[in-house]
């Protein structure tokens, strides 16, 4: 590309050719000027956040950065459920990411080492530079113009700031600022992108006759082509010169301008971000936040009660609507988007905790006025954590939500239908407001006795929770497991009556108080018995035994019905010789599927049963609430919403010949059971436990201990 | 400014249940125990007049029972009441409304409060008699049944509506210091959470006995006694179905069947 005769020394690219020392000397005030802004900017909220409490979130701090840029490089998180967009934005980043290291080494070549006479920005390794530059260029503005497009011909509903929390009228109700912020983003940065080539193709036409520069050219193809195209239209040499110079100072100074307002605008997501996905909480979804329940206070219900953590939560969200797209109370008309949640309080904070004092008066959060937290908002989560499956960058909106639920509990705000829920919890530990003696009641039904945990050693214990105890519908999956158990020959028992609810409703209900009394409690009684592993039925007392009980000194094994069933089959002990016929679907409960990733076996039994699955188009990870979560089972859903069992129920129906709705937790059954009534399905399909699909087909039961009564004459399980 | 509002705690029964050996109860194994309802009412009513005078009042909760009662004095401590007296003495184990009222009557003698307000009954019993009895011994005006109250404290009447026979209601004016009995629907009681009920425990409790209150045990006889507690024997009923002629039939056979013919 040169030749020889060069000096590659002199093969490179003089910086501020021609400049004046004048300008000079004004070009270094201005970019001192705008990384001073930065600085200040990037330290002002640094401060704001540290007005939180502090979490300690972000140690041990390695293990966290590498996850942290292995999730950035790789684009997983933003690639999840829109890989286009995922792609574009990975052009985005690369193109920036290149730009800003090459910016940083022409910086270090003139600023740093070469004052120290170590220079290296010259020859080949300039040529390549310029090339990849260039490249990075391209990609750039090609992701730019892909996330234009997408802004304004997609018309994504998650793109619509509209929010279902406020009402027209109210400050703020579309967020039409934040749309005027991310069209400023995209401008900028593609006008910066722009004038970066017409800098580089003025120059070309400008230096046409320094051979350093002509026979190098095509190094930068992209910035020569565009020469050709000035030069085609008449541009001379000296007009090229001061195209440069105009160009130079334009590109400058708006470069300079995007770094200083970096921590002032949307771009701060580039670092906040970062520091979101580091502080994230592997198993946010699946354990709530502790709590001292002796403290003076409990809960949030000011701003600096959130932790540090939580205020860098609300500054890293992009806007990207994944989280209100997911949401089932969003999607009901409920008014809750967590996207809204997080950017209300981002703004609450910015207005209140980025002043050089903190305000004389503790900022409410939860309330009526402009960008507090409405308690409808706060009763209307299902705590299916789908907003923090889905977060591109980490945050944990559903540890939020229970946070200030505790607050609200705290000071008896909510729902008056739940008071008699929360004081039947208190007093018989079930939230049916039934007694204690009630619960075992359902064993009657089977005609062998089941073994009392409390008092002989079992093999497997079960846990066998309020709804499959106590709720009519459910009782009849309860037993048809019962016979199932017993018919596989397992060694099992249950707690009888002293058996309380595990309380994973009543923590996401934010009755932390209660939920801590009942968790030592059954852990006394847990330890207090003598057995090998926990089975249930119930996902949700899978999820609190699982991955709360801990907390409290309680380390058991414990498996869900689905997986034990599978087990079970794959070892031959359950026999199922009936050949379903059935066209199924099957809805993943959020607290087996998404909140603890069981999404296998259930599917493998079903594939071992020989019906016909057909997924919905939301299932797995992305399964969608039966709406039943955080206690709003025991909350009425007002008429004028439509409940998230009947948009479920509405998408299995799309399912062609569907014969049976297989759910597989007893609060699914409960809601899906309604949703199906209430959208006119249940001419369809009907709804049904996998446990009594695979009660079904092992046929009439044999009972395999001789000496029972009840053996000689096989009943049918599971006929609904 | 002082609101006294007594509690009981009460038994709420087991839909399957037994008798205790003497017949006179049912065995408390199948019972649980709670605050009665109507009291959660009563201590609401005071805690909102309380919050109105802006704090400047107290509200002290009184029961009578042993110290497995204490469940219910914390409950309604945690709602935000001040401070509780409970009075315990063996021979009030089988107090009946009269003997309580007694023992309450002592009570408000010592607290000179400003108003009491009493459950309109009790959800266990049911007799609706303690607060009107200790009204009665008190001399004070009182009014059973109140579903709607305007008093402010330190005024020396109160106004107030109360439910009457057949879907009436009256509107009445009481002097104060008086005994209101409250009925459910008056408000919209608070919960009170379980770190509440906890945190409650620190809130001062006077535990005394009817010494304390210059009582003795022959002081609080009670005006009745539970000979013995049954469940009576259930009726049949068969719904006839069919149509005019077939239950005229059917109905016919029945009355032969009863009348042995
Ligand atoms: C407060 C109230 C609520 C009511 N709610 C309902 C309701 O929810 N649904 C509803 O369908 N009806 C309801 N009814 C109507 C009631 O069921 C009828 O009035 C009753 O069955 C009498 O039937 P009849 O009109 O045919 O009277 P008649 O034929 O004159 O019968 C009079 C007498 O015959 C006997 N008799 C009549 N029918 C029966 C029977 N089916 N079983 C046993 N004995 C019988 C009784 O001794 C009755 O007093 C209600 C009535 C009242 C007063
Ligand atoms: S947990 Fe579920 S219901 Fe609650 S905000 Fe998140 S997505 Fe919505
Ligand atoms: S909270 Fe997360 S998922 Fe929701 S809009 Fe913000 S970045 Fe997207």
């Amino acid at each position: 590309m040169f030749s020889s005769d060069y000096d590659p020394e002199n093969v490179t690219r003089i910086l501020f050719q021609d400049f004046p020392t004048w300008m000079l000397v004004v070009f270094y005030i201005i970019a001192i000027i705008a990384i001073g802004v930065f600085l200040y900017g990037v330290w002002a909220q640094i401060r704001k956040y540290r007005r939180g409490v502090r979490s300690g979130a972000w140690s041990p701090f390695w293990p966290r950065f590498h996850e942290m840029v292995a999730t950035v490089l790789s684009h997983r998180t933003i690639k999840r459920r829109s890989k286009m967009t995922g792609k574009m934005h990975a052009w985005i980043f690369y193109g920036f990411v290149l730009l800003f290291i090459g910016t940083s080494i022409i910086t270090l070549d003139h600023d740093i080492t070469g004052p120290l006479g170590i220079s290296f920005w010259y020859g080949w390794f300039y040529l390549a530079f310029g090339l990849v530059m260039d490249l990075a260029g391209v990609v750039l503005i090609g992701g730019l113009l892909y996330m234009m497009y997408r802004r304004k011909w997609l018309a994504l509903p998650k793109l619509d700031y509209t929010r279902p929390d406020r009402a027209p009228g109210d400050p703020d109700f579309d967020r039409s600022d934040y749309r005027r912020e991310d069209w400023a983003f995209l401008w900028t940065l593609i006008i910066i992108a722009i004038t970066g080539f017409l800098l580089e193709a003025a120059r070309v036409v400008w230096l046409q006759n320094d051979p350093m520069v002509w026979d190098v050219r095509w190094h930068a193809p992209v910035g020569t082509v565009i020469s050709y195209v000035m030069m085609g239209l008449g541009l001379s040499p000296e007009g090229g010169g001061d195209l440069r110079m105009g160009l130079w100072w334009f590109h400058g100074i708006l470069a300079l301008t995007f770094i200083a307002l970096i921590p002032y605008t949307k771009v701060q997501h580039i670092f906040t971000a970062m520091g979101s996905l580091m502080a994230r909480d592997p198993d946010g979804k699946r354990r709530m936040p502790s709590a001292d329940v002796d403290a003076e206070h409990i809960g949030v219900n000011h701003l600096g009660d959130f932790s540090d953590k939580y205020l860098l939560h609300f500054d890293a969200c992009t806007k990207c609507g994944k989280c209100h797209e997911a949401c089932p109370a969003n999607a009901g008309g409920y008014p809750l988007s967590p996207r809204d949640l997080v950017l209300s309080l981002r703004e609450l904070s910015k207005d209140t905790f980025s002043g050089a004092t903190m305000p004389a008066e503790p900022v409410q959060v939860i309330g009526d006025g402009p960008n507090m937290i409405r308690p409808e908002t706060l009763w209307s989560c299902r705590t299916c954590a789908a907003c923090i499956e889905i977060c591109p960058v980490g945050i944990e909106h559903l540890p939020m939500i229970v946070e200030m639920r505790r607050a609200l509990v705290e000071e008896g705000e909510f729902d008056p239908m739940l008071q008699p829920t929360l004081q039947s919890l208190q007093k018989s530990g079930n939230s049916m407001s039934e007694s204690k003696r009630k619960r075992p009641r359902w064993a009657r039904q089977l005609d062998f006795k089941v073994k009392d945990a409390r008092k002989e050693p079992v093999d497997v214990l079960w846990y066998v929770g309020d709804y499959a105890s106590l709720d009519p519908r459910s009782q009849k999956v309860t037993v048809a497991f019962a016979r199932i158990l017993h018919a596989a020959g397992i060694d099992f028992g249950i707690l009888y009556e002293d058996e309380q609810t595990a309380g994973n409703d009543v923590r996401r209900v934010g009755e932390e108080g209660l939920f801590q009394a009942l968790a030592e409690a059954n852990i006394e009684l847990l330890d207090s018995c003598d057995f090998k592993t926990i089975v249930t039925t119930d996902p949700h007392t899978y999820n609190t035994v699982k991955n709360e009980y801990p907390e409290f000194g309680g380390n058991y094994i414990i498996e869900h019905a689905s997986s034990m069933l599978e087990r079970l089959i794959r070892e031959g002990k359950v026999a199922m010789p009936v050949d379903l016929d059935y066209r199924v679907t099957f809805h993943d409960p959020c607290h087996l599927g998404r909140i603890n990733g069981d999404v296998e076996p259930p599917r493998q039994v079903l594939g071992q049963l020989d019906v016909d699955l057909i997924e919905m188009p939301r299932n797995r990870d992305n399964s969608f609430c039966c709406g039943a979560g955080g206690g709003r089972i025991w909350l009425p859903d007002p008429p004028e919403m439509k409940k998230p069992a009947e948009l479920r129920a509405t998408e299995a129906s799309a399912i062609e010949g569907l014969d049976v709705l297989v759910v597989n937790c007893p609060k699914c059954l409960n809601m899906m059971e309604d949703g199906v009534k209430g959208t006119g399905n249940e001419d369809n399909f009907r709804v049904m436990e996998l446990i009594e699909l695979v009660a079904e087909a092992m046929g009439p039961i044999d009972q395999p201990d001789p000496d029972d009564g009840g053996a000689s004459k096989p009943e049918p399980v599971g006929a609904a | 400014m002082k609101i006294l509002v007594t509690v009981k705690q009460v038994a709420a029964l087991d839909d399957e249940f037994e008798l205790r050996d003497d017949g006179r109860d049912v065995d408390e194994d199948f019972f649980e125990e709670d605050l009665n309802e109507f009291d959660h009412y009563s201590v609401e009513e005071a805690l909102l007049i309380k919050e109105a005078a802006g704090d400047d009042a107290e509200v002290v909760i009184v029961t009578v029972g042993n110290e497995d009662t204490d469940d219910a004095l914390r409950t309604a401590l945690a709602k935000g009441a001040d401070r509780g007296i409970r009075i315990w003495d063996e021979s009030l184990a089988d107090a009946d409304g009269i003997a309580v009222a007694k023992v309450l009557a002592k009570v408000v003698e010592r607290e000179k409060p400003d108003m009491v307000f009493t459950g309109a009954q009790s959800a266990d019993f049911g007799s609706a008699v303690t607060g009107m009895a200790l009204a009665g011994l008190l001399g004070w005006p009182h009014a059973a049944v109140v579903c709607n109250l305007e008093y402010s404290p330190g005024s020396d009447t109160a106004t107030l509506r109360r439910e009457l026979e057949g879907g009436l209601e009256e509107i009445m004016t009481v002097r104060c210091p008086a005994v209101l009995s409250i009925q459910l629907g008056i408000n919209e009681p608070r919960y009170a959470s379980l770190r509440g009920i906890k945190q409650a425990k620190q809130k001062p409790v006077d535990e005394l006995t009817l010494d304390d209150l210059g009582l003795a045990a022959d002081g609080v006889t009670s005006a009745s006694r539970v000979r013995r507690m049954y469940a009576p024997e259930k009726g049949q009923a068969e719904l006839i179905t069919g149509s005019a002629a077939e239950q005229a039939t059917r109905l016919a056979e029945i009355i032969k069947e009863l009348r042995g013919m």
